[in-house]
């Protein structure tokens, strides 16, 4: 008898000796982020940035502005379609709100402008190098320079910049290497196309589309897609984004898993596959690179 | 003292009867097979590759990396990791040694030739239903085809007295009883292939039905209670309610189960977790009518009382979303981190990126297998139903808050609805991830 309560006993204890080890030991949470460094002109770090989730734009005093700018740039297309004439949104380009590395993120880009831009030739502002795009990758028209549109992408670029010094620049390039030495092969390219994009831009590279009809994966040719003046257009910056960006949900790390899937070869060649199917003229075109030192992959 | 002596004689002897009845339990049912297989025959040996692929032996019985068939993958259980035994044709190391007897013994009843019980992480409950036919030429494909390795088996972690295999013995006549297969009622002659795979080779209820104390299915074919595969927990991942029911798949069309199995995906979602591995390792081989008749059984299992209809609530999360309101608890940070993909309505992109809304795996009943694929993300298949196969990254990086708050709102937006998801189910989840078993069992002699 003795010996059965004795044993129920120790049951009991080990039982809840082990509740008790489940219920005390450390509860486990996401480590702190470690942000990446901030350096200054001479590549010294002064700092770490840490990329600010989108909850602390709510206690800045121009909330409702940033979320609007960070509203336009995910859906440019269905909130500016007067401004926009391709079927793209600036994050097609400046994926996830441009917080990603060698995705043509923004975390810089506030500190980056104004400055001489060698396609214009001359000091390009913030505001002029955001028209650039819908002029070319957007293939639309100039926003009102201070409308509220504009000041809005801006305060959200400002926001992102999360107080960094002018002269200091986060550690985050806007674009992936690539070695321009490689001699594109089209037709590689074409059968790079259909393995590894067709599946979410389209057989036709025409996109898809959502049951309101707004743009999924942009057109990458066509009259929906950029036009010829967008910096996309050129076989090696297009394939430093299809290189370091694309496609997106490859990998179980990284903000979207995006990247590294195709070699520089094959990122080349698909670039130099789509970036020369048909697509908008830009009519301007004329005034780019005045002073000569074009390009090799520009297009006119 | 004569109490004591008495006592422990009785704890002898009870203890003897035990053990004979255990290991001569094996010889009471059945003598050892003779038949004669012809492991030549190439109409055999084609059905059992065929019938290997649906049962997916490739799957645990092969570790990563290592060659097929030659064991090593690890299986966690709640008192240690069992490995997969090498089951290629090498005679010392493997089955090369077995007759048509043993292999049958071992598959359907659970006993080595030497008269050792296997633990039944090895799924002979469910085996026993596959008919002789079915197991003469998985044998044939087994012994023919099947490459040879020598590697010795890796010993379980389980601690004895636990790790001991003659009380299995036991077990096996609690819950593993010689059973022939009986076809679901009404006769569909489809439903009824649809049954027996899904009951015996593919055997679904390893994972999809809860278990009992004794670790066992709780129901190894369909049953009045209707838990044969209602949904069970296992290393982390819910492997979700496939009755046809509100949270099982009454929402899913046969055809659109049918191209799931196939494919790994259909327009509302895509498989992750082990379910990636069965669609990439068995069910994708499987013929469309094969695939037809499992989706058709499943849809034939009755809803338990009440549990009829999923009905989606009003969708007032995409409004929202589009006009930039944020304000719902858990929206901006969905926003932040899940648009890129799933888009502000939850519909994805299809065959892409899943659904949210109306996924039933997102409303599931055990949020486990959302709460995981969040934090350590998931792969789809390779199949050749598609060109490219997509990953989603996980985001363990976020804060348990910042992740229950956003699982919360995904399980109970665009008209979806379910239990909300608690910091501590977060942390939890932490610790699994943390403790996933080693996969990997080293080579002989390393």
């Amino acid at each position: 008898m003795k010996k059965t309560l004795l044993l129920a006993g120790a049951a009991i204890v080990a039982i809840g000796a082990g509740a008790a080890w489940i219920a005390t030991r450390p509860a486990m949470d996401a480590p702190a982020p470690t942000g990446i460094a901030i350096l200054d002109a001479d590549k010294i770090e002064v700092g770490r940035y840490v990329l600010p989730p989108d909850k602390d734009i709510l206690s800045q005093p121009n909330a409702d502005e940033i979320l609007y700018g960070k509203r336009l740039l995910a859906d440019t297309k269905r909130l500016l379609p007067d401004h926009v004439g391709a079927q793209m949104n600036c994050n097609s380009c400046h994926m996830l709100d441009g917080k990603i590395d060698a995705a043509n993120g923004y975390i810089n880009t506030a500190n980056f402008y104004p400055r001489v831009m060698p396609r214009a030739a001359r000091e390009v502002d913030l505001t002029g190098r955001i028209n650039g795009c819908f002029q070319r990758s957007m293939n639309g028209t100039p926003l009102p320079k201070d409308g509220a549109e504009m000041k809005a992408m801006i305060a959200y670029m400002e926001w992102l910049r999360q107080g960094v010094d002018k002269e200091d620049r986060v550690d985050v390039v806007n674009a992936g290497v690539i070695d321009e030495s490689l001699i594109p092969d089209p037709v590689n390219g074409q059968a790079v196309y259909a393995a590894k994009c067709a599946a979410c831009h389209g057989a036709n590279g025409d996109g898809t589309f959502d049951q309101f009809g707004d743009v999924i994966f942009p057109p990458l040719w066509g009259e929906g897609s950029f036009n010829i003046g967008a910096g996309m257009a050129r076989t090696y910056k297009a394939a430093q984004f299809v290189k370091w960006a694309m496609p997106p949900a490859m990998h179980l790390t990284g903000q979207l898993g995006q990247g590294g899937v195709l070699s520089d070869q094959e990122a080349v060649d698909v670039s130099e596959y789509f970036t020369h199917m048909p697509r908008p003229d830009f009519a301007p075109k004329v005034n780019d690179w005045p002073n000569g030192n074009k390009p090799k992959d520009a297009r006119y | 003292m004569r109490i004591a002596i008495y006592a422990l004689l009785a704890g002898a002897s009870a203890l003897a009867v035990g053990w004979g009845t255990a290991i001569s339990s094996q010889w009471w049912f059945a003598p050892k097979l003779t038949t004669e297989v012809d492991a030549s025959d190439p109409d055999l040996i084609a059905r059992g590759e065929y019938l290997a692929r649906a049962g997916d032996c490739v799957a645990c019985h092969t570790a990563p990396g290592g060659a097929p068939f030659a064991g090593g993958l690890g299986l966690q259980t709640p008192m240690g990791t069992i490995y997969a035994t090498n089951i290629t044709p090498d005679p010392e190391t493997g089955i090369g040694s077995y007759d048509y007897g043993d292999f049958e013994r071992a598959v359907r009843q659970g006993v080595r030739p030497d008269g050792a019980h296997l633990y039944p992480a090895m799924p002979y409950a469910s085996y026993r239903v596959v008919s002789d036919e079915d197991m003469q030429a998985l044998y044939a494909w087994f012994r023919s085809s099947v490459e040879p390795v020598r590697k010795e088996n890796q010993p379980t972690t389980i601690p004895w007295p636990a790790s001991l295999r003659w009380p299995l013995a036991w077990w096996n006549m609690l819950f593993s009883q010689p059973r022939d297969f009986t076809p679901p009622e009404g006769g569909d002659p489809v439903i009824a292939r649809g049954a027996y795979l899904v009951e015996g080779l593919a055997h679904c209820g390893a994972c999809h039905t809860p278990r009992g104390l004794a670790y066992e299915e709780k129901a190894l074919s369909e049953d009045a209670g209707g838990s044969f595969l209602s949904g069970s927990v296992l290393e982390g991942w819910y492997a979700k309610n496939l009755r046809n029911e509100d949270t099982g798949l009454v929402t899913w069309s046969e055809e659109e189960l049918a191209t799931f199995l196939k494919t790994a995906r259909n327009d509302r979602t895509a498989a992750f977790g082990s379910m990636s591995d069965v669609v990439e390792h068995s069910l994708q081989y499987l013929t469309d009518d094969d695939l037809t008749a499992i989706a058709r059984y499943l849809k034939s299992l009755k809803p338990r009382a009440g549990r009829e209809q999923w009905v989606p609530q009003e969708d007032v999360t995409t409004a929202a979303l589009r006009a930039g309101d944020f304000s719902a608890p858990g929206a901006l940070t969905y926003v932040e981190h899940c648009t890129a993909c799933h888009r502000l309505d939850g519909m994805g992109a299809p065959e892409v990126y899943p659904a949210l809304k109306g996924n039933s795996m997102v409303f599931a009943d055990d949020p486990s297998s959302l709460i995981q694929v969040t934090m350590a993300g998931g792969r789809m298949p390779d199949t050749p139903a598609h060109p490219m196969a997509f990953t989603m990254p996980g985001f363990a990086h976020l804060t348990n808050a910042d992740l229950a708050e956003l699982m919360t709102f995904i399980r109970n937006s665009w008209g979806n609805h379910a239990s909300s998801v608690a910091e501590a189910d977060i942390a939890r989840m932490r610790h699994e991830i943390a403790n996933k078993p080693t996969h990997y069992a080293p080579e002989a002699g390393q």
